[in-house]
């Protein structure tokens, strides 16, 4: 790791919606120049962990500090060092590529000449330099997907937050993205993810954390969370063996 | 390996092709109606009450109806009436009275095919559950005819509940034949069956030449101007100045609807047959309600084995159809050297993200269709309201009489004051869209700025400036051009640009601060982009305070010139006064509401 300063730390973090708990104490902390993985199954807690982190809820009890400023007291400061890409890509659809790249480099208040060099960098990097003034409205899912990554990357976070980035992309890209949060882990950002994709948690994550019914159950390096198994090999195992799965007559019973 | 080899013992078909279209049908209605049941019972308290307390009223509604128009129409059927008006030669009321049916019928009609164009295809091309539908083992024909009387259900029954009181009254009331009651409802509901099997055949056949979206975004721009020109229509109505000359010309429309119950008009059939079988003429009763029958039935039949085709064959190009390629208009220039000197002004003067976000909004309003209509429809407002001022002509009355001069001067004064009335007027309308809708108009996409280093104040300013840019722009064209035309003299036109300056910042300030404690970031219809009272109440405020700035603003250079001093300065203390309470009006609300912007999207 380039880097092992703690970027995000959630203390007893709660948020409930009425009397249900979705994110039930959650403590964890995830450094510099690591990438954190979050699992959990459908309905555990993670996009509320997430949208936590960056401000877009406002947690019951507990707190959030990243890059050591409290998510709720000091939310400018906490934002300004964070970009975040969300499972759903809503964005802007009557603007460009270009002119969304741009307003965001005015929202994180970027001098003019240094939002276009990014601009330009990141619509090559992710190969929208062609469609770049075509308005969003007729981009694909992945485009869309893509576009709200170069968003969250063009002030060049110290802490990255991506819920399901791969989803609907095409392999080329799900490649590069993942190579491109190795590479921003390794100049030492923390990168937080979550995914359903176990295989990408398994080999990119340099820890996880997994989250059932609202509460952490597990955090740690692979090597750590198969000491805490019962001999498990691979994630989709420990994590099976973590959170519960269908036993083989359950399924076969369903099946008949 | 064929399917059938591959299941296990025991396995069934899930399609079973002898079932009938009536059978799917209800079993896909019965979803809506456990939908809504589902949602009724999850409702908090408080709405299921509302909704228990608005059924009830609804269902009072229909009584007073039925009897007042049962009361009324009796008395208008009295043998007294028809005496008292053949004693001063005026034609009797029964020519009228049959004629209602055909109206209600034929507007019921008309009403159905015009509204369910929309709501039709929002429910055939654009609802989330036709993938689900579209891949289940049931008939194309049963997904159409649900996703129809879905559609038309909601303005069936506001047809029924005003209609339906009527109708049974005016058969109370003339003492109709029973079996009059049961065709009532059936012909009105055949009517509605033929209205939206027509307007679905429309809607089928245009997205199959443009995209249901854009249609749909077309729509919601149209439906939101023509909502705020018949708002407005009755203010147009009074300005035409209805007089005794014009009594005739008012029952004008009274023979043109006696006139429309003839019998070449297609339109006036189910009501004549309605009519006459209440009456007991038999033969003529069975022919025009035989026709309806066959006609409504037929429409509605087309409607069916037109979808069989047309519906599935629009909905999978929708599908498959390629995205059309739109590129941003002017695409701006990269280089930031090349910024002219007010740009780098601004940039100087105004924070970047501010800036970032006035021009983002612009760039976004100019091209949505949705955000476009409500901008639109207040320069229409305003641009009518400008002809029938000119119309008045913007001068004094004639004939002074024995006014003094110092009066008429005044009367002159004001009537020039009139221009920055108007001005102001447009301005505000404008305004008062622009503002509301700041911060709704972000919809989903509001996580960007809610995620973004982005102060609140920062936030404000910029939805202010959105609203305020404009309705200055406008307001400030309107003033000239008025005041070139009725020649106002320097001073008053440059007072009235002071004047239109500062007043339309109060309102600016107002309808932002509404504008937060009411958005609503889910809206799919521009009509419904602020949430509960929040309109309201920002067009009541804003329009209290336009009224009380502007006696701040002209009430000092008036009474300043009614006492004989120079007008001049009365308008410089216009401006202290007015000025002071605008400004105060846009930062206090503003400031109220701030808190506030935080919490949006929370929920």
């Amino acid at each position: 790791m380039a880097n092992s300063s703690p970027l995000i730390v959630t203390d007893h973090l709660v948020k409930k919606f009425g009397e249900k708990a979705a994110v039930d104490d959650v403590s964890f902390t995830a450094y510099g120049g690591e990438v954190f993985g979050f699992l959990g199954p459908n309905g555990a807690g993670k996009t509320t962990t997430i949208k936590a982190i960056v401000g877009l809820l406002q947690p019951t009890s507990g707190s959030v500090k990243v890059a050591g400023y409290d998510v709720q007291l000091q939310p400018m400061q906490a934002k300004a060092v964070s970009g975040y890409v969300p499972d759903t890509p809503n964005l802007y659809l009557k603007l460009s590529a270009r002119e969304l790249l741009r307003f965001v480099g005015d929202l994180y208040e970027l001098p003019r000449g240094k939002t276009e060099e990014r601009v330009a960098e990141l619509l090559k990097l992710f190969d929208l330099d062609g469609v770049r003034d075509d308005l969003i409205d007729s981009y694909s899912h992945g485009m869309k997907q893509k576009i709200a990554l170069a968003a969250a990357l063009i002030h060049d976070p110290k802490v990255l937050v991506l819920d399901e980035p791969t989803v609907g992309l095409d392999p080329k890209s799900a490649r590069l993205i993942k190579d491109m949060l190795r590479q921003l882990a390794d100049r030492g950002a923390a990168v937080f993810l979550s995914t359903h994709i176990l295989e990408i948690a398994e080999r990119m994550c340099d820890r996880i954390g997994i989250i059932d019914h609202g509460r952490l159950i597990a955090v740690g390096t692979m090597d750590e969370l198969r000491a805490l198994g019962k001999g498990e090999r691979s994630l989709e195992d420990i994590f099976l063996g973590l959170t519960g799965g269908a036993e083989e007559a359950e399924i076969a019973e369903v099946l008949k | 390996m064929t399917g059938a080899a591959a299941h296990p013992a025991g396995w069934k078909e899930p399609f079973h092709p002898e079932h009938s279209l009536l059978h799917h049908v209800w079993k896909l209605f019965r979803l809506q109606i456990a939908i809504s049941i589902s949602t009724f019972r999850a409702a908090r308290l408080r709405r299921k009450i509302g909704t228990i307390v608005l059924t009830l009223l609804t269902l009072i509604f229909a009584g007073v109806v039925f009897a007042a128009s049962w009361f009324l129409l009796g008395a208008l059927r009295s043998p007294e009436l028809a005496q008292i008006l053949a004693e001063q030669g005026q034609p009797s009321l029964t020519p009228f009275l049959e004629t209602m049916p055909v109206l209600i019928l034929a507007g019921a009609f008309g009403g159905i095919l015009i509204t369910s164009f929309g709501v039709l295809l929002q429910a055939m091309y654009l609802a989330g559950d036709l993938d689900f539908l579209i891949t289940a083992p049931i008939p194309m024909r049963a997904v159409f005819v649900t996703k129809m009387l879905q559609a038309i259900l909601p303005n069936f029954g506001l047809i029924a509940l005003f209609g339906l009181p009527l109708l049974f009254g005016l058969g109370a009331s003339g003492g109709y034949f029973f079996l009059y009651y049961p065709l009532v409802v059936i012909v009105l509901a055949l009517l509605a069956l033929a209205a939206a099997g027509i307007s679905s055949l429309l809607v089928m056949g245009v997205v199959r030449i443009l995209p249901a979206r854009r249609v749909a975004e077309a729509l919601g721009a149209v439906g939101a101007m023509l909502s705020i020109l018949c708002s407005q229509s009755g203010n147009f109505v009074n300005s035409m100045h209805w007089d005794e000359q014009n009594i005739d010309a008012q029952q004008i429309p009274i023979g043109a609807l006696t006139r429309f119950n003839a019998a070449w008009n297609p339109l006036s059939w189910p009501g004549r047959g309605l009519v006459d079988l209440g009456t007991g003429q038999w033969s003529t009763a069975l022919l025009f309600l035989g026709v309806t029958l066959v006609l409504t039935g037929g429409a509605f039949w087309l409607s069916l084995r037109a979808a069989e085709r047309l519906y599935y064959t629009g909905w999978a190009s929708m599908q498959t159809g390629s995205r059309k390629k739109r590129t941003a208009p002017r695409a701006a220039p990269a280089a930031p050297a090349k910024s002219n000197a007010a740009a780098t002004f601004l940039e100087r003067v105004v924070p970047q993200p501010v800036l970032g976000l006035v021009r983002k909004d612009f760039l976004t309003l100019r091209r949505d269709l949705r955000n476009m209509s409500q901008l639109i429809t207040p320069l229409i407002v305003g641009a009518v309201y400008a002809l029938f001022l000119f119309r008045a002509g913007g001068t004094p009355p004639a004939g002074r009489g024995e006014a003094p001069e110092w009066f008429m001067q005044m009367l002159g004064n004001a009537m020039i004051y009139g221009n920055v009335g108007i001005s102001l007027f447009v301005g505000w309308s404008l305004i008062s869209r622009l503002g509301m809708m700041g911060f709704s108009q972000e919809g989903k996409n509001y996580w960007i700025l809610k995620v973004s280093p982005v102060r609140t104040v920062w936030l404000l300013a910029s939805k202010f400036l959105v609203a305020y840019l404009p309705g200055l722009a406008v307001g400030i064209v309107f003033l000239i051009i008025l005041s070139l035309v009725q020649g106002a003299p320097i001073t008053v036109v440059l007072f009235g640009l002071a004047v239109v300056s500062l007043s339309i910042v109060g309102s600016a300030g107002i309808n932002v601060a509404f504008g937060v404690t009411g958005a609503n970031l889910t809206w799919e219809d521009p009509r419904r982009m602020n949430s509960g009272w929040s309109g309201c109440f920002g067009g009541l405020f804003s329009f209290l305070y336009m009224g009380i700035s502007l006696g701040f603003f002209f009430g000092p250079p008036l009474v300043l010139s009614l006492l004989g001093l120079p007008e001049i300065a009365g308008q410089a203390v216009g401006i202290l006064l007015g000025g002071a309470f605008s400004i105060g009006c846009a930062v206090i609300p503003m400031g109220l509401a701030a808190p506030r912007v935080a919490r949006i999207g929370m929920s």
